[in-house]
């Protein structure tokens, strides 16, 4: 049920993989602008002037995006034991299935 | 006492500050249309495009304020804190130098009329609330018992 739309039950509707793609694209789209560079490649020298809140939170949705991209790694490797060794041995011994820790996941 | 409210009538009250919340924009925008200027008339399909995505977020801003600044203050907490590893500082830089972001900071500037401006409260972020959130989720798992006190029999 939604506030605006109680017919439908929000569980059923909602889009929850959707959400996190669209968050890594706009992070996508701060790496973008990044590139829109007045002075050429940034060569580790002092920035012209200090970062100030706007473009902070653009950080923060950059770190937004590295965090999905977490998510959506661990989740390869969930599914390629090939790539188990960079599991932690909690997730490693047991399959997800059978992990009662991330049950709720599913 | 009174009996804990049930899953309807929490939804019903919920419905209710939003139908509240909805009419207190809607008079907003009544009151003062310059909030809700109208299109030019010779905009293209882009412009006009572009010119109604950036009133629906000026409505979602003015709409939800305080929600809006703790978005604000939270990706800002993260990015501040994104800045002081080599990576984010890297990107920080090329923020800073990149000519499209002072475009975009402009347009941010006259779309949300600077009210989420200012210096955010103290505390008002949890300190790496991002890492937390991915470690809990990725390297940890979370218990069900931590979900099943979120989620009270009836309500999901």
């Amino acid at each position: 049920m939604t506030l605006t739309d109680p017919r439908e039950a929000l569980a059923d509707q909602s889009d929850f993989i959707g959400y996190l793609v669209g968050l890594a694209g706009l992070a996508q789209v701060v790496h973008i602008l990044a590139a829109d560079s007045r002075f050429g490649d940034v060569d580790g020298s002092a920035p012209p002037r200090d970062a100030d809140d706007f473009v902070h939170a653009l950080l923060g949705l950059a770190r937004m995006g590295t965090a999905i991209e977490r998510f959506a790694n661990s989740a390869v490797a969930h599914h390629n034991p090939s790539d188990a060794f960079s599991l932690p041995a909690s997730t490693v011994e047991t399959s997800p299935r059978d992990d009662p820790t991330v049950g709720w996941l599913r | 006492m009174t009996a804990p409210m049930n899953p309807q009538a929490v939804i019903g009250m919920l419905a209710e500050l939003e139908r509240i919340r909805e009419l207190t924009l809607d008079l907003l925008e009544r009151e003062a249309p310059q909030l809700h200027p109208t299109p030019p008339d010779d905009a293209s399909t882009t412009e006009r495009s572009v010119f109604d995505v950036l009133l629906g977020a000026r409505r979602a801003v003015l709409g939800n304020p305080a929600t809006a600044r703790r978005l604000h203050d939270l990706l800002i907490a993260e990015g501040r804190r994104y800045a002081d590893t080599p990576r984010g500082a890297r990107l920080r830089d090329q923020l800073v130098a990149s000519e499209a972001v002072d475009d975009l900071r402009r347009v941010w500037e006259s779309v949300s009329l600077n009210v989420l401006g200012g210096p955010a409260s103290l505390n008002a972020t949890p300190d790496a609330w991002a890492d937390l959130l991915a470690d809990a989720f990725i390297e940890h798992g979370l218990d069900d018992s931590i979900l099943d006190r979120l989620r009270p029999e009836g309500f999901a």
